[in-house]
């Protein structure tokens, strides 16, 4: 058991080593293509461009380490952006009480996530997949396809838009956020809870978690930030569509499990997540400098969270196919005398 | 009776909603735009038969947009190269296998789970294709439209493929072998393999099929207009998991049949011409198909919670 922590520890070190790696090495290919990438106005621009998907990102860590799934994430921001817009311009409330009130909502909207998955007991990818229509479809409802929010007042831009102490403004509020899912995820037994629950939810159950009570948290702590995501996103762009943050969810899921999370639950780390929101976002930078076309990020998305996952299960599967060989070769050399 | 109690029911909703429509709305039942409607649910019948396979093995497959996209693109340019129609229609079968066979191969052979393999195949395909095209149409010759028939016949010659299709596939999955292994495998890998079936196997081919079903519809739509839109396809992963849930089939997998899918599928394509002239404004349209989505798993969530009280 102890050494098999040992190893499991190592082997996360080494995939976080690897990852590094891999962001720097993407770093300097892409500085030695785009004259401009190395600058310091460009990378806060990368940091700028990356909170929304981080955001996603550090939430939907503790929900796949139970062994879950969020693909509702990205239409959620959509919906959220949304309702903020139209609180603030349609219902005239000032912009933090709408704000505020974008909150609320997005932990209804998680709360119905949580309560279909733990009171129904239904798969969390099926629910999703519906709130993902929901979402979205709720957003181009209220907005007719077409109704677009702008005129933000400039005090409220400059969350998006501004520096703060020669940062990003919205960069304070992400690193809180950041820190705090850590703290969450490494430092509390509710952490250690969700990867009993990914591990062996029945395990957890016969431990004496509240297995429903924290599947129901991690739902409702990313409708939560899903809307927070939605107004920085609104602040960057001055503007609230109906199609913000399509696609989101892919982005985030993808970091996640580049970040070394298994996708099967139980294993993973924060830290893990903030590298692979970097590898992603300075991808989708660098190629922006390399003169390629935006579809060539999405694609490459795509095709980097396939590889991730594979990576992470074909060794795996190498040695227990090995092992089984090995098994039979010695049943074999058993049963012959008899 | 009481074991498709469930099939039952949402053939009982679609009686309701076209009595409904018969007292509300007569002009519904005018011969050529009906046939229109049945004309267009055609190709996502097809395709709702394979999401239907693909959920009773206890997989899921989201990236059938995608495919269908491609598949269109392919068949279109292939079209217009000016190569003979059984060709283009072997091609695009072919092509979607293909894509299937990628999809199997990742979610059967490294047994990574399907949701996020198909998500990242839905849009590693969707954006290659803006990338590779930049939403360019393709212009078909003439003579492909309707397979060069006249309209009414090309209409029924896509209809009568799909129905083909349904019955044979609703006659595999009960009397063949191969049909009662996606059940199996569906209710319990394990048991599968332990009763001598190769889940695994089974799995993989089952995303063959679904992509080669997705290959065809493709081409039941590529003969349905003059031009390819390579946005073709988008919502389909929606359009037929609604179809297929609210048809009975239980998301856990083992357990519906195609008939049910059949039922679900004509219920929803008669709630879109519905709302329409209930004056519930379009943009509802996605709203609506995930709230049905919802309803359909928690109807289904309740009941198995009763059944086990």
């Amino acid at each position: 058991m102890n050494t098999d922590n040992h190893g499991f520890k190592k082997h996360l070190l080494r995939h976080e080593t690897v990852l590094l790696l891999v962001v720097a090495v993407e770093w300097f290919y892409f500085n030695s293509v785009g004259p401009r990438f190395g600058s310091l106005d460009n990378s806060f621009d990368i940091l700028r461009h990356s909170v929304e998907i981080g955001l996603l990102a550090l939430v939907m860590t503790p929900i796949i380490l139970t062994g879950g799934i969020d693909l509702s994430v990205g239409s959620l921001l959509g919906l959220c952006a949304i309702t903020f817009g139209k609180l603030w311009r349609d219902a005239g409330l000032p912009i933090p009480v709408a704000a505020g009130c974008t909150l609320v909502i997005g932990a209804l909207a998680g709360g119905l996530n949580a309560t279909l998955i733990t009171k129904l007991r239904l798969p969390p990818l099926i629910v999703t997949l519906g709130t993902f229509s929901l979402f979205r479809g709720l957003a181009e409802a209220i907005t007719r396809g077409a109704d677009t929010f702008t005129n933000f007042p400039a005090a409220f831009l400059f969350l998006g838009q501004e520096r703060w102490l020669g940062i990003p403004a919205q960069a304070p509020l992400f690193m809180i956020v950041a820190v705090a899912v850590w703290l969450l995820v490494h430092r509390t037994t509710l952490g250690r809870s969700f990867r009993a629950i990914g591990f062996a939810p029945e395990g957890a159950r016969y431990a004496g978690l509240p297995v429903e009570r924290r599947i129901a948290m991690v739902y409702v702590l990313a409708g939560v930030v899903a809307a927070l995501a939605a107004i920085i996103y609104t602040a960057r762009l001055g503007q609230a569509k109906a199609d913000a943050g399509t696609g989101y969810e892919l982005f985030a899921i993808t970091a996640v499990v580049l970040g070394g999370t298994s996708i099967f639950g139980g294993i993973g780390s924060v830290h893990g997540t903030l590298l692979g929101v970097a590898a992603i976002a300075i991808l989708n930078n660098g190629l922006v400098h390399a003169r390629q076309p935006r579809e060539v990020a999405g694609m490459l998305t795509g095709l980097l969270l396939i590889l991730a996952l594979s990576s992470s299960v074909v060794p795996k599967m190498l040695a227990s196919l090995r092992a089984r060989r090995q098994i039979s070769s010695a049943n074999i050399h058993q049963t012959k005398p008899a | 009776m009481k074991r498709y109690f469930r099939e039952l029911s949402v053939a009982a909703a679609l009686l309701v909603v076209l009595l409904a429509l018969a007292i509300f709305v007569p002009a519904f039942f005018q011969p050529q735009p009906l046939l229109s409607l049945l004309t267009r649910e055609a190709p996502t019948l097809v395709v709702a038969c394979g999401m239907a396979l693909v959920i009773i093995c206890r997989q899921i497959d989201i990236s059938v947009g995608s495919q269908f996209a491609v598949c269109c693109v392919c068949a279109g340019l292939l079209a217009a190269e000016g190569l003979p129609l059984p060709v283009v229609f072997a091609a695009s079968v072919g092509i979607g296998a293909l894509l299937g066979a990628l999809n199997g191969a990742l979610v059967a052979g490294l047994r990574l789970p399907s949701i996020v393999v198909t998500l990242a195949t839905m849009v590693t395909l969707r954006e290659g294709l803006r990338w590779k095209r930049q939403g360019q149409f393709v212009n078909l010759p003439d003579g492909l439209q309707w397979f060069g028939l006249d309209q009414v016949a090309g209409q029924w010659t896509l209809i009568t493929t799909a129905l083909v299709i349904l019955i044979a596939l609703a006659f595999a999955m009960k009397h063949l072998a191969a049909g009662r292994f996606v059940y199996a495998v569906g209710t319990d890998a394990e048991a599968a393999r332990l009763a001598g079936i190769r889940p695994q196997l089974t799995t993989f081919y089952v995303f063959v099929f679904m992509g080669a079903l997705v290959g065809l519809a493709a081409m039941m739509n590529v003969v349905q207009s003059p031009q390819v839109d390579p946005k073709s396809g988008t919502g389909l992963e929606l359009k037929t998991i609604a179809a297929v849930v609210v048809g009975g089939v239980a998301i856990s997998g083992g357990r519906g049949i195609l008939w049910g899918v059949f039922a679900g599928l004509l219920l929803l394509a008669c709630i879109s011409p519905a709302l329409t002239h209930l004056r519930v404004e379009a943009y509802w349209e996605k709203a609506i198909q995930g709230a049905i989505i919802l309803l359909a798993v928690v109807a289904d969530g309740l009941r198995s919670r009763k059944e086990k009280q």
